[in-house]
């Protein structure tokens, strides 16, 4: 992979190049104390993006996977007949400052809604025209949060791939630039980008050391819960201890990465129009399971928790896609009322198997 | 994530909200009924039509038959401006908000007690109870963030009690979970009371400093036995000492319940408030009492004086010095004698004195508890809808002007911990509709007066010189953090997170509370407790609902899985009487019997049947001879129902 330096003051100038080959551009803004969200850039507030913010808790998948799309419009045509017609958007589009967890979460969507015989042709066609701009977790503060364990998923502090262009803040006041793709590299044809040296590299290194360090509350146990729910090993106490945190709120699902879970559903728009949505589903909901004639196969709220760390944990699902559907950035544990997003629940599940193993 | 009172976590609801503003339902434009039809109508046309047949009414017919009603999910400007429309425009106390019926029993208590209608304390501040009491609410269903912030307080060391006929979420994580027999609330507390005069934990300091009316109190509570007190309540003797010490004995304790979505007698309320009194679990960080409130500007409506009898402020109407501060600022004079109550308006317009009514984002046909809602409106010469859908009630309306949605203008809530808040604008409304309050004021304009807001701000602006409490929250001083927790004055402009914080000067009183009977005398024929309260099974009709898919979806599965309702009976009861989920069977009262289906649930106490408002001719009747009245009756279920 080649990579450039970048000088502080020229970082949003890749920005400005991707805005001028045609790219609706998205990047993180700070909003109100903490909080930080992706929007448009535009001339106006083009200056006030920020690469350095806690990672915006609503994630970029929605722009891959969108939290409500409409997928087609059905027409009742005069003489009864009913037209079908696809609606695909599909918009050319970059990312910039996309965190390595929500890279490893927009490739674990690829994985599940590409990676099989059926493609979906709606994902598809927005991955095409998709340009991913990565940026690496260093400051302590800002970019890494006590809920991270990217290093337990394996998907940070910095992406190994999926990205058409990874960007690092080496300190001092330098940027490194790392091409993941031919069309990331033909970024580097503009004069700002310097040649990158072997001191360059040694930097990174240690910016990469000091960024796992701040990692301190990761869950290491992660791998541990894998074995154990893999293996049916966690008792039912144990998940209607977690299931009576619960509040079904959906917030786990929505703020993850790494869920692909919808529903579809019809309405009516027009007098002889209706519209087909894809809308974001969880599997904390009893709606979600329940079947036509009112059987709900998991129709207690432990049922319904425990299924979302099956998903995620258990070695079919990972076998399955190639991939883990948990990608470490710790928003299940922001978004959770009752403090059962996933490191609370690795937890909750070595205590409840290693401090009382007889086995 | 950095809100104070949330911390970014938020519900199902919440998660959703933003359906509603894109929703293919909403009106457009407003309409007018013409030879008995809905038909689209210029906004001219409709403000005028309004103003019009408004004057007209109130020349024939006096101000008073005019009511003005609007949903506790207004904002506080337009609440504001409806209110001051009807008594400084048209001349009435008629009006009041949809959750009246059931918040106003709370408002009462707290006034007459503390001397302030709200919560004593903030959210944020539970993690720093000891103890923490939740009474009678299913957080998690009805308040899912507040359930959070009691779980996680829980989680990091305070104790959990939890008070209630239902086993809920939180009540599984509870320390000690008093499932009562339904309607020994009152008892329950008074026993409590008696548990913590016996063990010296009384705090005589602060009932010295600050409280009335000790005396005929402690009479009282000394009547009380525990024993006794346990057999009625259904709970054992040494759950109800434990609590009862633990709530004395923590540094700080709060009291959660709730004032909104459910009937709470005032007895029972009161006892919440003596029990706080007695411990001085008042006015600390991490102690108070939480009244809350189920929707999401229930309190700011009130404190905007969409009640009858009290005015912005809760001054009361009959207040000559109240009426003559707000007569000044409004320039007109104002009627002293209470209104009538929503509940009475669509009960039967007020025994037929209410001839005009205007829904102000309420839908009582579809949401009252009020069966009647939909005969007394068609009743009415003159009904005026101001809402985002054609619902039921505005189908009925002669006029229906379209509003904006959340996120669509820019006004502010008050929240159930009296945090005054902006919500932005984040998106455009539809062309052409302005937001519900503008169109209060065009019509008040049109009725001749001198209102001019320039913008929101200006009506918050003038909320400041009506309300103390609100005296200092300027948008302006609003938009700086997270809003403001009112009293918020020009001297204090960053509002008071804990009321009754510092030290001296604050008046409470004790209710003497008579000690109440066992609400049912239950006997071999009638072995069970029929209870009557509120069931998400209607949830489906509530606009953020029934417009968004997800929550369409939840909530209407209860409707998908009972189509003819249902009633709640507990699973052991079923298994021991062998019925089945989705079962028909027969209650059976003194009075009446009903036909109806069970719904096998861990939830409901052994020995209650739980019957949800909605089940309105079930309900009547099994009542039969009984009549209206009691919240609770002794039946018996019979499975053979041929």
């Amino acid at each position: 992979m080649k990579a450039r330096i970048l000088n502080r003051a020229d970082v949003l100038k890749v920005v400005d190049q991707l805005r001028g080959q045609g790219y609706e551009v998205l990047a993180p803004f700070l909003g109100r104390g903490r909080d930080s969200a992706f929007d448009v850039v535009s001339d106006t507030n083009r200056d006030q993006v920020q690469l350095h913010v806690p990672n915006p808790y609503y994630p970029v998948k929605r722009f891959v996977f969108p939290h409500m799309e409409r997928t087609m419009k059905i027409f009742k045509e005069e003489g009864g007949d009913i037209r079908f017609e696809p609606t695909y958007d599909a918009p050319k589009r970059a990312l910039f400052g996309v965190r390595s967890c929500d890279i490893k979460g927009i490739y674990h969507l690829d994985r599940f809604f590409l990676g099989r015989d059926f493609k979906d042709t709606y994902h598809d066609l927005k991955r095409k025209n998709l340009f991913l701009v990565n940026f690496v977790c260093s400051d302590p503060e800002l970019d890494i949060s006590k809920q991270c364990f990217c290093m337990c998923t394996d998907s940070g502090p910095a992406a190994r791939e999926n990205f058409d262009l990874q960007l690092m803040d080496l300190g001092s006041d330098e940027f490194m630039a790392v091409a993941g793709t031919p069309a990331g590299e033909a970024l580097f044809s503009a004069p700002f980008y310097k040649k990158c040296t072997a001191a360059h590299v040694a930097k990174r290194a240690d910016v990469l050391t000091e960024a796992r360090k701040q990692l301190k509350d990761a869950t290491t146990w992660f791998s541990g819960a894998v074995r154990y729910v893999s293996a049916g090993r966690v008792a039912d106490k144990t998940w209607a201890e977690i299931g009576n945190r619960c509040v079904e709120c959906g917030g786990c699902t929505f703020v993850c990465p790494a869920c692909t879970c919808f529903t579809v559903t019809d309405r009516q728009v027009g007098p002889n129009e209706i519209e087909r949505l894809r809308v974001w589903d969880a599997c904390a909901l009893s709606g979600f399971t329940r079947m036509a004639g009112g059987h709900n196969p998991r129709s207690t709220v432990h049922d319904r928790r425990n299924r979302r760390f099956f998903r995620k944990l258990h070695h079919y699902f990972i076998q399955r896609e190639l991939s883990v559907a948990c990608v470490g950035c710790g928003r299940c544990a922001e978004v959770c009322h009752g403090d059962i997003g996933m490191p609370s629940v690795v937890e909750i599940i070595r205590r409840a198997t290693t401090e009382s193993d007889t086995q | 994530m950095s809100h104070p009172a949330n911390k970014g976590k938020i519900c199902i609801r919440g998660w959703h909200v933003h359906e509603v503003a894109s929703s293919p339902d909403r009106l457009k434009t407003p309409l007018l009924k013409k030879n008995g039809q809905l038909v689209e109508a210029t906004w001219a046309e409709a403000l005028d039509f309004i103003a019009t047949r408004l004057k007209s009414i109130k020349e024939t017919h006096g101000p008073d038959s005019i009511a003005l009603l609007n949903s506790p999910r207004c904002s506080n400007e337009e609440s504001y401006l409806l209110q001051k429309l009807a008594r400084s425009v048209i001349g009435t106390n008629n009006v009041d908000h949809g959750a009246g019926v059931y918040t106003n029993n709370s408002v009462a208590v707290l006034l007459e007690m503390l001397g302030t209608a709200a919560s004593t304390s903030s959210i944020t501040d539970l993690d720093k109870s000891e103890v923490i009491i939740v009474d009678g609410v299913d957080l998690t269903r009805q308040l899912p963030t507040i359930a959070g912030t009691v779980l996680r307080a829980k989680l990091a060391g305070a104790k959990l009690v939890v008070i209630g006929e239902r086993r809920q979420r939180v009540a599984e994580n509870a320390d000690w979970f008093l499932q009562l027999n339904p309607g020994t609330e009152a008892l329950l507390y008074g026993a409590m009371a008696k548990v913590i005069v016996d063990h010296g934990l009384v705090n005589h300091a602060f009932i010295k400093a600050h409280c009335a009316d000790y005396e005929g109190f402690l009479a009282q509570v000394k009547g009380y036995d525990l024993l006794t007190v346990s057999a009625s309540c259904g709970i054992p003797a040494d759950q109800i000492e434990a609590a009862a010490v633990a709530f004395a004995r923590a540094k700080s304790a709060s009291i959660l319940y709730s004032a909104g979505a459910d009937t709470r007698d005032p007895e029972s309320i009161k006892a919440v408030v003596n029990l706080a009194l007695l411990t001085g679990q008042l006015g600390k960080p991490g102690a108070g009492i939480f009244a809350l409130t189920e929707h999401n500007n229930l309190q700011g409506v009130c404190d905007m004086g969409m009640l009858p009898d009290l005015l912005p402020g809760y001054c009361p109407v009959s207040d000559a010095k109240g009426r003559s501060a707000l007569e000044t600022l409004w320039g007109s004079k104002l009627p002293a004698s209470p209104g009538v109550p929503a509940s009475a308006v669509l009960k039967d317009r007020a025994a037929g004195k209410i001839k005009a009514v205007w829904f102000d984002r309420y839908d009582p046909v579809n949401t009252a508890a009020v069966g009647s809602a939909a005969k007394a409106i068609s009743e009415c010469e003159l009904v005026i809808v101001q809402h985002l859908f054609l619902t039921e009630t505005a189908k009925l309306a002669d006029v229906v002007l379209p509003t904006t949605a959340f996120a669509e203008e820019r006004i502010t809530f008050t929240s159930t911990e009296r945090r005054i808040q902006i919500a932005d604008q984040a998106i455009e409304p539809p062309t052409g509709i302005i937001p519900a309050w503008q169109q209060i004021a065009e019509i008040a304009r049109a009725l001749g007066a001198d209102w001019k807001y320039e913008n929101s701000a200006a009506v918050m602006d003038e909320i400041g010189l009506a309300i103390p409490a609100y005296s200092g929250a300027s948008y302006a001083n609003l938009s700086v953090e997270f809003g403001r927790q009112w009293p918020c004055t020009k001297d204090n402009p960053h509002g008071t997170s804990l009321l009754f914080a510092e030290g001296a000067g604050y008046s409470f009183k004790f209710a003497p509370i008579a000690k109440p009977a066992v609400p049912v005398a239950l006997d071999k024929d009638f072995p069970f407790t029929l209870v009557l309260g509120n069931s998400t099974y209607y949830w489906n009709q509530n606009v953020l609902i029934s417009k968004c898919e997800i929550l369409k979806r939840e909530y209407r599965m209860l409707l998908l899985d009972y189509p003819k309702g249902f009633v709640e009976i507990n699973a052991e009861d079923a298994r021991n009487m062998k019925i089945r989920d989705r079962q028909t069977i027969k209650l059976c009262a003194a009075g009446g019997s009903a036909i109806t289906v069970a719904r096998v649930t861990p939830e409901v106490r052994s020995g209650t049947v739980f019957v949800p408002y909605q089940e309105m001719s079930q309900i009547q009747q099994i009542r039969g001879s009984q009549g209206d009245g009691p919240r609770y009756l002794a039946v018996r279920v019979e499975t053979e129902v041929a």
